[in-house]
């Protein structure tokens, strides 16, 4: 019960994580893709606030000249204003080009409030014809309130365009009633130079975005170069193309290929050692079993039966877990080649002094280049068994063919000119122990020793007919290239 | 029949020893491999059982050292590790059998008769060029001494390539005395075995002759000097 508050709080730390790292951060996302995706988000962000900054910059300094000229004109109107004796108002015309011309897009105007809160227009320029400037509701209202200060709003002019207007209420000498000075001035240069500057900044933006986003993308990719290459030797190593990581790397990754190779070298290690383990066991058991065989043969007594054929058990069980055990072990000893002719001529040379009193005849075909991902032992095991069989059952022939079959397997085909067996004993006969005659001595047809090793290496063993009238065994095993 | 047994092991040479007598042999024991080294090379055996792990000089040392000084004896191996490759390097020796432990006595005594029966053959000349060697009777050939591992076509072909040294014989000839009738008569297979066959014995002592065939020749300087 003492160690119940462990899980609760390793359930916290795991939502903690998930709530701060996000699913940028999950575990199995790619570095590459995290390290990209950081540096956009930073990088999108500076760049959209770099370019509202700028752009808002830009137009407000604009507005700022287009509020000083109006400011000026206003007070250009205001001099010009002289309130008559009656009380009534004079405003002679400035002398500026463009308040005189017709729909110029440079207006002014002397009005007055006229009650309804709205406004009466005194005096305007000529540019505005016999039109007036637009006046919102209730501007005359803040006017009053603001007297002297200069109120700026948008409006559409006489001749349709946009307007930028200012409006200031004063109080002259003379004149108790006070008196509103419009200016209204066009804004559409100006909009469209905002317009031009806004499009200009974010192209370029977007531009230097794109740029910056390639750089990071390059970088993170040169920066990662010894990961990917690190992660290439070890595939070539699971592969069978290289026994250890052979290159150099960078500080940060270094330990990590040397734990690779020490890894690589303990397993070697512990494969060594439980071969070693393992043939001392066979040796040790073996010979005290041939002492009990050859006590109990010739004895006819019911006990000399009994250790005889629990003598055979007890081998098969030696051979059979044996076998099973060094085939587990050897499944992770990575990266070794077999040269297949080799071992096939070596067999065949073997096998036919062995089968020599019934003039064995191997006849064995294989490429030069032809070798097996998997160690040298194995590779003996497997064709030493079946090729075994083959000449012992064979009348006189027996025929190899190995070649590789693409998809980095190869195939191996064992036939024999013998009697064969019947397609419904192929089961049969791949059972640990089982033979195809039991008259005959050995360890059966070893078929299942070879199925196991098979098996371990990912690969398949089928049998069928031979066209030569025997038995065909057809082994499909993990190729390499020599 | 005279045989060598060398077994280290007291039980198993006492059970051995009494059913190869009662088998008709006369049976010298060996228990190391210092022993068995001098009587096989001192007494005229007609078979040896030899264990391969065995005190002072192990199996395969022994076989070898005997094979080195030109003994042709058969021998049978006895061997607890039952592994190919382990037969493999017992064969490399110069081994003519092999029995894994545990077996049946009766095994062994079949597998003794079958030894004996087949280096009873009828004996013929060996023949040599150059520095190569081959004796029909043991099936066994060699280069510059060291034994030759042949298969039985690369043995055929070599066979029938010395009894007609300095001959050119052509594809034709070579798949004929080669293969059976049934034999798929591809004369590149010829090419492949040639291949193989220099790679044993050095790839200068078979000549090719351009549109003829091929000639197995005795190395000029080497034949000079012998």
């Amino acid at each position: 019960m003492s160690e119940a508050p462990a899980p609760v709080s390793e359930a916290e730390t795991g939502l903690n994580r998930r709530a701060v790292g996000g699913w940028l951060l999950r575990p199995g996302r790619s570095l590459t893709r995290r390290l990209v995706w950081l540096a956009s988000a930073w990088i999108a962000l500076a760049l959209v606030v770099t370019g509202a900054v700028l752009t808002y910059q830009f137009q407000e300094s604009a507005l700022r000249r287009l509020g000083s000229v109006l400011s000026a004109t206003i007070d250009e109107a205001v001099i010009a204003t002289t309130v008559m004796p009656d009380g009534s108002v004079l405003t002679t015309p400035i002398m500026d080009a463009r308040t005189l011309r017709l729909l110029s897009g440079k207006y002014w105007a002397v009005a007055e409030p006229d009650g309804r809160g709205g406004l009466r227009t005194l005096v305007r320029s000529a540019s505005l014809g016999s039109e007036g400037l637009a006046v919102p509701r209730g501007l005359p209202a803040q006017l009053a309130e603001a007297a002297g200060v200069n109120i700026t709003y948008n409006a559409v002019g006489p001749n349709d365009e946009p307007l930028m207007v200012a409006a200031s209420q004063k109080t002259l000498p003379g004149r108790a009633a006070p008196i509103v000075f419009l200016a209204g001035l066009d804004r559409s240069d100006i909009d469209a130079d905002a317009r031009q500057f806004a499009t200009l900044a974010w192209v370029t933006l977007g531009l230097l975005g794109i740029g910056l986003l390639i750089a990071v993308f390059l970088q993170v990719r040169i920066g990662l170069r010894p990961l990917y290459d690190l992660r290439d030797e070890i595939s070539n190593v699971r592969k069978g193309k290289a026994a250890r990581i052979e290159r150099t790397y960078p500080a940060e990754i270094l330990p990590l290929a040397e734990q690779v190779n020490r890894l690589l070298d303990h397993n070697q290690d512990v494969v060594e050692r439980q071969r070693t383990h393992v043939g001392n066991l066979a040796h040790a058991l073996k010979t005290p079993l041939s002492v009990m065989l050859a006590e109990a043969s010739g004895d006819p007594s019911q006990l000399a039966d009994i250790v005889r054929r629990q003598s055979d058990v007890m081998k098969g069980q030696v051979d059979h877990h044996l076998r099973r055990a060094r085939a587990a072990a050897r499944s992770q000893g990575l990266g070794e080649r077999t040269p297949v002719p080799e071992v096939l001529d070596e067999m065949s040379v073997m096998l036919e002094r062995v089968f020599q009193s019934k003039s064995v005849e191997i006849d064995w075909r294989a490429p030069d280049s032809l070798g097996f991902l998997g160690e040298r032992q194995d590779l003996q095991e497997i064709l030493g068994n079946l090729m075994e069989n083959a000449c012992k059952w064979c009348a006189r022939k027996v025929r190899v063919s190995a070649g590789t079959s693409g998809l980095g397997q190869m195939i191996v085909v064992i036939e024999d000119d013998g009697p064969g067996l019947a397609s419904d004993r192929y089961d049969e006969v791949m059972k640990r122990g089982a033979r195809a005659d039991e008259d005959t001595p050995g360890s059966g047809l070893g078929l299942a020793i070879v199925d196991d090793l098979t098996r371990a290496y990912g690969g398949r063993l089928t049998l069928g007919p031979s066209d030569m009238g025997g038995l065909k065994a057809i082994l499909t095993l993990p190729a390499a290239e020599l | 029949m005279r045989i060598l047994l060398v077994e280290d092991d007291v039980d198993l040479s006492r059970q051995l020893k009494s059913a190869l007598s009662d088998a008709g042999y006369a049976v010298d024991h060996a228990a190391d491999g210092e022993e068995a080294h001098f009587l096989g090379d001192t007494e005229p055996y007609d078979v040896v059982v030899l264990d391969l792990g065995l005190p002072k000089i192990d199996g395969v040392s022994v076989l070898e050292r005997w094979r080195r000084d030109g003994k042709t004896t058969p021998v049978l191996i006895l061997t607890a590790r039952g592994a190919w490759s382990d037969k493999v390097s017992g064969f490399d020796a110069g081994a003519d059998d092999y029995l894994t432990k545990p077996f049946h006595t009766e095994e062994l005594l079949a597998r003794l008769r079958a030894l004996l029966r087949r280096s009873a053959g009828i004996a013929s000349a060996t023949l040599a060029c150059g520095g190569l060697w081959l004796d029909p009777r043991a099936a066994r050939a060699s280069v510059n001494g060291e034994p030759l591992r042949l298969t039985s076509l690369e043995y055929r072909l070599l066979h029938y390539m010395m009894m007609h040294q300095g001959r050119v014989i052509s594809r034709t000839e070579l798949v004929e005395h080669l293969y059976d009738q049934d034999f798929d008569r591809d004369s590149n297979t010829i090419e492949v075995f040639i291949g193989r066959v220099r790679k044993k014995i050095g790839t200068d002592r078979i000549e090719t002759v351009r549109g003829l065939g091929y000639r197995l020749t005795p190395l000029t300087g080497e034949s000079e000097a012998a």
